[in-house]
Formats: structure tokens, sequence, C-alpha cells
């Protein structure tokens, strides 16, 4: 057994931590780049979303490396999302690819006995005793927070850094280095070092960056390259930006979601505009909408894949909530386009506009 | 002295100069054709022989070819189209409330309140409700894009076209064309089209306000100015250099600028007689395989675009 799982931001590092430490064999699919766009595209049904076509271009760029079973997590929400496992598989199946397939689902769907069954599956490879499994899992569970730690504040600080760049430069080598550790162990060493290292950047007291808000569909807020790498983008100008979904929180609210404990600051803050779960993380995007005007921040920027039905409901509230707080909120699109220039020029704009109303506001004062 | 705009868009590419009394002296119109970097030495070309390199206070440069004209043209300002737009109408006239900007690839509607941008947006993923819809539909009925304004005013009543998408209208045209209508009614009927498609798309949930510019390239057709009024009941404005409006924006920009950092970068107008080469390659520095491109001044690497990492390319301004 070989396994692989589709990329999605830094979860390849906890991947990589957990199969180490279990002794089992695995491929990571290289990087999502244009050609594993291209091949999943190729595959994938034309009207299908954005994620779908990049997971199976992981997925056939995996296979090149000699994978055979998969893992990915599955969805029982009214979101297509809750499809791809079956679809992918047959699509795979089609393409004389016989995979195996291992679904993550939420206990409060499948049960918790299943879900232990289908953990332990992963496992079947290693020699190693249960205890020493639990400790894998562990280290994994660990690894996925550091490094979400460490981008969030690499991201946060960029705005008040001394040297210009100096986060973003930290924040990659970061990962160089940790994707290089062969345990969990050694990479939860290495992640608290550049967590250290973050620590000690020195800050501009003087600095108001602009503070963005990045919000949407999860995979595409997450996986920068589906998003265009907006968030190294955004780096780059100086902003701070603040992104709520990651897989660390996914995984928080995967373990508190059958005790009803998940996400109660979204749902109290997204009551007013989206009552009810809907599918996909829609009301999560209006919650995050509110809770970043609340926090401070100047603006919002919502990313979603071209047709994702939860996010066009929340696209269609949002100017309510933009309106009613004086808060601006920017919607892109993404979908197979690789040509950046729209999209700089879009998030460049909303830059603008942020920056001006702020000069504005501080006249006033 | 002049202050140069340069506005490097999809389908056209415009050059402007502006006096120190920031009006339009020269104006140039050129089509893009797929290669930045040929048009705006074609501008140049022309511009070069009766303008001295000495009299360029301030070189700004927008739109979707923006990066490249600069590197090329050494801009003191590189801004997005929407803020130079913005900033051209704001200058015409500083009561305008909304303006609509109708491009060959894209359209955007921004909302001025107080001077200031506080609301915008574009298209989304593809070009439907933009310019180039209306070209294409000009091909098929083999009109000149130049004469659909007139076709659509003469006609007295419209027929309904589909606007959602380009395709979606080229069927239902077609259609309507074998059912007998004139031409005059069809024109008419895929400017209103058009129009519907810009207010459910484009400006959906976006305050329309008294005053309005119509600014871009299909402000040109009449037919579409005479929808958007039929449709907003509000009075449409076209500014007098409609077309220029982006270009006009990058130089008042670049002005202002220079004012500040007291110096220009603009390298003058010899570019015209350079050969530029440009070479794009995978980088295989790292799995992210970015496609970088490489421009070249008579073999001077002058600029790189297109890596993640700063490797190749330099920081670029904003």
């Amino acid at each position: 057994m070989k396994i692989t799982f589709p990329h999605m931001g830094n979860v390849y590092f906890a991947a990589k931590a957990l199969f180490d430490d279990l002794g089992v064999e695995y491929v990571i699919p290289p990087l999502t780049s244009k050609g594993s766009l291209e091949i999943g595209s190729l595959h994938s049904g034309e009207e299908i979303c954005l994620p779908f076509k990049i997971m199976i271009g992981n997925y056939m760029q995996a296979i090149e490396q000699g994978a055979d079973t998969v893992l990915i997590t599955g969805s029982c929400g009214p979101c297509r999302f809750g499809e791809y496992c079956e679809l992918q598989m047959n699509l795979l199946n089609n393409l004389g690819h016989n995979l195996d397939f291992i679904v993550i689902d939420s206990p409060g769907d499948i049960g918790v006995k299943e879900l232990i069954r289908r953990l332990g599956k992963i496992s079947t490879g290693s020699e190693y005793n249960r205890l020493q499994k639990f400790k894998a899992l562990l280290n994994a569970v660990k690894v996925v927070n550091l490094i979400d730690e460490v981008e969030a504040k690499a991201r946060y600080l960029a705005g008040f850094e001394a040297n210009r760049g100096q986060c973003k430069k930290i924040l990659i080598e970061c990962k160089q280095e940790a994707i290089k550790c062969n345990s969990g162990k050694s990479m939860i060493e290495i992640l608290n070092h550049y967590l250290d290292k973050l620590n000690q950047v020195p800050i501009d007291q003087r600095k108001e960056p602009i503070k963005i808000a990045i919000i949407g569909e999860i995979y595409t807020v997450i996986e920068p390259f589906s998003n265009l790498y907006i968030e190294d983008k955004l780096m780059d100008y100086g902003i701070s930006t603040k992104r709520m979904l990651t897989p660390s929180w996914w995984l928080k609210n995967l373990v508190l979601s059958p005790m009803n404990m998940n996400q109660l600051d979204i749902k109290k803050k997204s009551k007013e505009y989206l009552p009810m779960m809907i599918g996909g993380h829609a009301r999560e995007c209006i919650g995050e909408a509110v809770l970043a005007y609340e926090e401070g921040f100047d603006g919002a920027i919502q990313i979603f894949p071209m047709g994702c039905m939860p996010e066009i409901v929340s696209k269609a509230i949002l100017p309510k909530i933009s309106k009613d707080k004086d808060f601006p909120i920017m919607t892109l699109v993404v979908d197979e386009m690789t040509g950046e220039a729209g999209y700089v020029t879009r998030i460049e704009a909303f830059v603008d506009l942020l920056e001006r109303r702020k000069d504005n506001v501080l006249s006033r004062c | 002295m002049y202050y140069l705009g340069v506005d490097v868009g999809s389908v056209s590419t415009d050059l402007v100069l502006l006096n120190q009394n920031k009006q339009v002296v020269e104006k140039l119109y050129l089509r893009t054709k797929g290669k930045p970097i040929a048009a705006v030495q074609e501008g140049f070309r022309m511009l070069k022989n009766k303008y001295g390199n000495s009299e360029i206070l301030a070189a700004g440069t927008t739109g979707s070819g923006r990066q490249i004209a600069s590197t090329l043209i050494g801009a003191d300002a590189v801004k997005n189209e929407i803020t130079a737009h913005a900033v051209a109408a704001l200058d015409t006239d500083g009561d305008v409330r909304t303006i609509i900007e109708i491009g060959g690839q894209d359209s955007k509607i921004i909302v001025l309140k107080n001077g200031i941008v506080t609301d915008f947006a574009m298209n989304t993923v593809c070009a439907a409700g933009t310019g180039s819809f209306l070209d294409r539909q000009a091909e098929r009925l083999e009109i000149p894009i130049e004469a659909f304004g007139d076709y659509a005013l003469k006609a007295n009543s419209y027929v309904r076209i589909a606007g959602r998408c380009a395709v979606f209208a080229e069927s239902d045209m077609i259609h309507k064309q074998q059912l007998g209508y004139n031409e005059g009614e069809i024109i008419r009927g895929l400017c209103h089209a058009l129009v519907r498609n810009y207010l459910n798309n484009v400006a959906k949930g976006k305050e329309i306000k008294d005053k309005i510019f119509f600014q871009g390239g299909v402000a040109a057709n009449k037919g579409m100015k005479a929808a958007f009024e039929e449709s907003l009941g509000i009075q449409v404005v076209i500014p007098e250099h409609y077309n220029m409006m982006g270009a006009i924006g990058a130089a008042i920009i670049a002005k202002e600028k220079v004012e500040k950092a007291g110096k220009t970068n603009f390298k003058g107008f010899d570019l015209a007689d350079s050969v530029f080469q440009s070479k794009s390659f995978e980088c295989e520095g790292c799995s992210n395989g970015c496609e970088v491109v490489n421009i070249q001044e008579n073999e001077n690497v002058i600029g790189c675009f297109g890596d993640r990492c700063g490797k190749w390319g330099s920081k670029l301004a904003m």
C-alpha cells in the first residue's frame, strides 16, 4: 500500500509527519501547479468545480509515482464536495486506475466506530504498536496546528514588520526546512524554531497597515495555487491578512461538531444574516465577514470557485453586511484561468480603495 | 512640459500627453493586437519626432499590460485601471458618482462618494457584458463596429436577445434573423442585451446615482448610451476623451508621484528603435514550476515576470 492525498494548503506537512511516524509508504504529490490543473481538467467533467479538477491532477501525478491508495476527507453536507470521493473513484476507475479510497468523515455522519476503522486502515502497513500509532497521530495534529500558526503569524506580521519582506522570507524558509524532516518530532522542533523567529521579527510600531480578512470557500482560500497566491501578493504589498479557515480549524471543527460545540462565535455572528447551515462554508463566510468588521479589519475578500452554490448564496448576502457596517467586501471568483493580470487589477484597486478610505477617515479626526 | 500616460489594454493601447494644466494635447489610439510591446513602440515612434525626451516630466502606465509597459518606458507610476479611470473622471468632473466603464475584455462599475472610490466591481470570469461581445456580433452581421450605434438608433423597436453569454446570444440572434427581423432592430436588441447583462451582473447590488459617466471604448456606440439611458432613466454623460480615460488617469497619477519624488524615471522615446524580445521558460528551482517571462531590450534583460519567489524578477512597484 502506497498512500497519497490531494493537496490543500499545509496539509502535506502533517501528512508527511504522520506517515513517517507510522512507517507506511506514501507519495506526496508535487505541489499543485499549472501542470496538475492541466491533467485534472483533461479528465474531469467540464462543469465540475475547480477543487475537483486540481485534486484529480494531484492524484494522477501521485499515481505516476506509484500511489495506490488515496486518503481524503469526506463531507455529507449539501455541497458537491460530498460527492467528490464517489465521483473521483469512478473517474479514476474509468481511466484504469483501481485505487483504494480511505474517506475520513465526520463522526456525526459515519459514527465513531466507522471512523476508527477507517483511521486504522491508514496504518495497516505499519509495524508499530497502537501506542506508537496514537503518538504519530498526535504529532501530526501538533504539526498541522503549528504550521498554521506559523503561517497566520507571518501573514499578519507582514504589515508591521520593520524590514519589508522578512516575514515572507521566514515563512518560505520554514516550509523548505520543515518538509525535509523525517519524523513528526523533528518537524515540530523546526516549526517551533521558526515560530520563535517570527516572534522576534522587529516590528515598526508606527505602522498602521491595511488589514484584510480572507473569507469564502474553504478549499480555494486554503490552497494557494487555486487563489493565485493571493496571500503572498498581499504580503508583498505590506498588508496584514487573516484567514480563519485552515486545515487545523477544519480538524478542530470536525472533532467538536458531534457535541455541537464547534464555531460558537461564527454561529452567533452570522445569526442576523444567515441563521442556518446551507452547506459548504457559507455560514462561516458570513460570520467571518462580521467578525472581521468587529475586529477592526479594513475590508474582506471573498474567494470561491465558479459555480459554488453555498458561496453564491453568501455572495448575495455580503453586500447587505457591507452596507450595514460600511465595510468593503470584494468577491473574487476563481476558475481554470491562470492569467493573473485581471486578479491583480482587482486586488490592487481594492487595496487602493481601502487606503483612500483610511486616509479620509484619518483626515476627519 | 508634458505628462505621459500609457494604457495598454486588451484591445487598444492608448497614449496621451497632458500639459501642465492637465489638458490633453496629444492622444493616440492604437490597436494592441496581442503585442503590447510593439504597440507601445509604435506610439513612441509617432511621438518621437514631435517631442523631446526632456519635455516629459512624468510617465504613468495602466491597463492589463501596465507592468510590461512600465518596464519598457520607465514609468513613475503603475496603477490599476480602476483607480486610473476614477482619477481621470474626477479630474474631468468632481461631481461624478458612478462610472460605467466597458472595454474590450472587461467591464467595471465604480461608485464614488466625496471624491473617493467607495465601491467597485468588475465582470467575473468571462467576457460576457463587454465590448468583445458586440465586436463578435458585428463581425457576424458584417457591419463595421463603428457603424453599430447608428443602426441601433435608426430602429424604432428592438428584439429581445438573450444576453447571458456571447454563445447564447449568438444562437438567439441567428434565430431572430431567420424570422426576418431587420438589422437595426437586432442591433438595438444586442445593445439592450449587453446593458441588461451589465446591470444584472457587474452592477448587481450597486447603487447607480447621478451623475453617471460612461467611458471606455464601447462608449463610442451611441446605441449603448441610449440603451443605458432607457434602462436607468437617468442621463448618461460621455466625457470628451471617453476612450482615453485610463491613460489620462495614469498621467495624472504619475504627475502627482513625480511632484513628490522630484524626478522621473522615464527612459525616453528612443525605445521606439530598440529590439525587444521576450522569452518564457519554466523555472525548475522548485515544484512551483513558475512560468517566467524574460524581456530583453537589445539583448539586455530589462525585466522578468511570473516568478513567485523573486528569484528572477525584482519586486514590482505598486
